[in-house]
């Protein structure tokens, strides 16, 4: 018995020992896991398995040593359907082409209702442009230390260093609600009216309503933000540059353990102004309570669909479309008379594209518009 | 003790019924009415009504076990929710973020319910059954797996907080919130369970020259982001369970990759394909978003490891003092982590930063994890500027305001680590401030 309480003590004292070696080396003890030697690539700590364990944690270390058969080899045509990305070089860009002129017209009809004309945002969604890009791209230094500053303008054509980010993001993300719908050719073209309302020249070529652009001139494309952005994450050396990078913490601060008259005087305070940002939703509360009684309402036909593909507009006024719940908005609307509304769905009307740019079939059209008019009397 | 000889009592005067009643359901009730009809206790105003009454629960039955197949919150927990502020969407609540209500947190682990969801196109609701992950690119054998495949890997469970890098972040140029779910509820911690990328490597033949690796999901965004190798083949997982079930819709069912300790935008959702590169692939969130611009008119891109950080959960806005009496001893607790590593130490001031003293971790302490520290005092009564600055083992710690502001401006959005401070008025009501010095 004491034998055994003996050596529990004794491993006790071995671990602490053990802990403390650990903290004192620091760095060094923890960031051997690469056979190069290198510091790990975050500038952080990193745990190789030593005595079967990583830090806390047990490791059944045959695991590791592979040998699996799970899964299969993906056929050439299943790896073709899913490698959507397009890179800086061009790789994944597909055949096609485009003008300005198209791409307005493209961006009218599906664009328009949420980044607004010519791309300025607003309502919380992103703008595309803030005028000539070259000059924006100047605005990059720019700190707003006081409330009269300009901010840096961070838009497509100011700040980001690749077009082709562009391209495959239209392609993949966009129109928001019903993404992987636009044809290539639609894409080219609604990426050439990127470039025109941001400005921009393809080679020496301003980018004008005949403008077109094709999956070769892509490649001609230079951003003017494009040496913007540290570490370099380029080319065969790229990885060593990130890990120097984030190795010297001088390039994105660290603390200093000061313990006593830290700084002289009092501390100066900034305070929040005026109610600060305290819009929330559900409101904060920290009572044990019970919830209020349910109002006990199923979902109504036609709910589900319009707050899935209808709301983002019709929520509220903001995007100028007839905000659902608003009695007056809805009662304009409908001196039209319903079959007027019911095509008006289903066709487009001003800025909503046809059937609000869904691909929802006319008798779910029709349950919606019924919805929305029951739910604004 | 009383109670009970009551009862006994109650039940000894009705013996010659017992009979009567010894099979039914009714017996004890009947009892229980008699004794507080026929021993009424006599309640003093000192005495508190919770303890003095009978209730509802203790003299009806409960809910059987068939109610709740998948157990809920008590309805008496139902303010304990995540939150959103239209402030903080993309024109719509399909491209926005739901804050984890930290305020209520205990101890390291988020419960799934409440742990903060990011999307950019909305919480995709995907079938398992139709789900694959494609592994291609620069390997000498490509992979495809169902999920049941997948899952047949040796499995590791690791604990790891996930944090939007954005967490914080609309406080570089002041603070805004009067609140810690919104200030820090970016982020959240779990235990997940899921395969090392690394394991399933060993089969596939990476080639040399493999660099980067691109993850993508599935839903509505097709979220893309590029992970360079060295954390891929260092603790990279593609995770299944979360907390000892399965993830989480919002959290990517039914697989998600997780990068421990970096950028939340990097543990991509519903993740459905991995493909090796020589070069990086320039994805929408790596370039358009998630990059800290600088005072020189540079950006620092990825920008991987969430830093060393800390925050004081009670007393915050949410947790004031106001109910605390002058002399009496209180402890302050917080969280700390780093996606450096393993978090060392947390100090605690009281004074905004100008002294500091040394408070205990307490609880597990795991990389790139929570960790909960903890720091006894007693209330005098008085304002106080309460701060707290964590350090890791991979030589990280926080930086003042002052600091970080020095090497990083105002306009980065992204990284805030600078030490936070709550003051403490007069009242115990708690208020979030900066401080400058």
């Amino acid at each position: 018995m004491f034998k055994s309480y003996h050596k529990i003590l004794l491993s006790t004292v071995l671990v602490a020992a053990a802990t403390a070696t650990t903290a004192f080396a620091g760095d060094k003890s923890v960031s051997n896991t690469y056979a190069n030697g290198k510091k790990v690539i975050d500038g952080g700590a990193t745990y190789p398995v030593v005595k079967g364990k990583t830090s806390s944690y047990h490791v059944n270390k045959t695991a590791a040593k592979g040998g699996f058969t799970l899964g299969r080899t993906p056929t050439a045509n299943e790896i073709k359907a899913w490698d959507i990305d397009v890179m800086p070089d061009g790789t994944g860009l597909p055949a096609g082409k485009g003008t300005v002129e198209e791409g307005d017209e493209i961006y009218e009809a599906k664009c328009a209702s949420c980044h607004f004309d010519f791309g300025t945002g607003g309502a919380g969604y992103p703008a595309l442009q803030n005028g000539n890009a070259y000059e924006g791209q100047k605005s990059l230094k720019n700190q707003r230390l006081t409330a009269d500053d300009d901010g840096p303008v961070r838009v497509f054509g100011t700040y980001w260093p690749e077009a082709s980010t562009m391209w495959w993001y239209v392609k993949t993300g966009m129109p928001h609600p019903a993404p992987m719908t636009l044809t290539n050719d639609e894409v080219y073209a609604l990426s050439a009216y990127i470039l025109s309302i941001n400005e921009m020249k393809v080679g020496d070529e301003l980018v004008e309503d005949e403008f077109e652009l094709n999956q070769d001139n892509f490649k001609d494309i230079v951003m003017p933000n494009k040496d913007g952005f540290v570490p370099n994450i380029d080319g065969p050396k790229a990885l060593d540059d990130v890990r120097a990078f984030f190795a010297d913490t001088k390039n994105y601060g660290n603390g200093t353990r000061c313990m006593k008259n830290c700084f002289d005087g009092k501390p100066v305070l900034a305070r929040i102004s005026g109610a600060g940002i305290s819009d929330y939703e559900p409101k904060i509360s920290m009572k044990k309570e019970l919830p209020p009684k349910a109002e006990g309402s199923a979902a109504k036909p036609g709910q589900k669909a319009y707050e899935a593909s209808c709301a983002v507009c019709h929520a509220t006024d903001a995007m100028g479309a007839p905000a659902v719940g608003n009695k007056k908005a809805w009662e304009a609307v409908m001196k039209k008379g319903i079959d007027a509304v019911y095509v008006n769905a289903i066709g487009g009307i001003n800025g909503m594209p046809a059937k609000g740019g869904t691909s929802l079939g006319d008798a779910e059209m029709k349950e919606i518009v019924d919805y929305m008019i029951e739910a604004s009397k | 003790m009383t109670k009970i000889s009551k009862a006994s009592q109650a039940v000894e005067e009705q013996s010659s019924r017992r009979d009567f009643f010894r099979k039914t359901a009714a017996y004890s009730v009947s009892a229980l009415a008699a004794a507080s009809v026929m021993a009424p206790v006599k309640i003093n105003a000192e005495d508190d009504p919770a303890i003095m009454h009978e209730k509802k629960w203790g003299t009806t039955f409960g809910f059987p076990v068939t109610h709740n197949l998948y157990g809920q919150p008590s309805p008496y927990e139902h303010h304990v929710t995540r939150r959103n502020t239209k402030l903080l969407s993309s024109g719509n609540y399909y491209a926005s973020i739901a804050m984890c209500p930290i305020q209520d947190m205990q101890g390291i682990i988020t419960p799934n319910g409440l742990f903060f969801s990011r999307s950019h196109g909305g919480t995709a609701e995907i079938d398992p059954n139709e789900h694959r992950l494609m592994i291609h690119g620069l390997v000498e054998k490509p992979l495809v797996l169902t999920m049941d495949e997948l899952k047949k890997y040796p499995s590791v469970s690791r604990v790891h907080f996930i944090e939007c890098p954005a967490n914080g972040g609309p406080e570089w140029r002041g603070p805004q919130f009067p609140s810690i779910q919104f200030a820090k509820g970016m982020m959240s911690c779990a235990e997940w369970t899921g395969v090392y990328i690394k394991d399933i490597l060993k089969d596939l033949g990476l080639k040399k020259e493999a660099l980067w690796m691109l993850a993508e999901g599935a839903d509505n965004s097709h979220m893309g982001r590029t992970v360079p190798i060295d954390k891929v083949l260092d603790d990279a997982m593609v995770v299944w369970g979360q907390n000892g079930e399965a993830l989480r819709p919002e959290q990517g069912y039914p697989i998600r990759l997780l990068v421990p300790g970096w950028e939340g935008n990097l543990c991509v959702k519903w993740l459905n394909r991995l493909e090796f590169a020589t070069e990086p692939f320039y994805a929408k969130e790596e370039t358009a978003k998630y990059t800290a611009l600088k005072p020189s008119g540079k950006a620092i891109q990825h920008f991987y490891a969430n830093e060393v950080n800390s925050v004081v959960t009670s007393p915050c806005p949410e947790n004031p003092w106001s109910d605390l009496k002058k002399g009496e001893l209180v402890e302050i607790e917080g969280l700390a982590w780093s996606g450096m590593g393993t978090i060392e130490g947390v100090d605690i001031s009281l004074d905004g930063g100008k002294n500091w003293v040394e408070a205990s971790l307490k609880g597990l302490v795991l990389p790139k994890a929570w960790t909960r520290f903890s720091f006894i005092y007693k209330y005098e009564g008085k304002p106080l500027l309460v701060s707290s600055r964590a350090r890791d083992d991979a030589g990280h710690i926080q930086p003042t305001v002052k600091q970080e502001r020095a090497v990083m401006g105002v306009e980065s959005i992204y990284h805030r680590n600078g030490i936070h401070t709550w003051e403490v008025t007069e009242k115990g009501e708690v208020n979030n401030v900066q401080v400058l010095s």
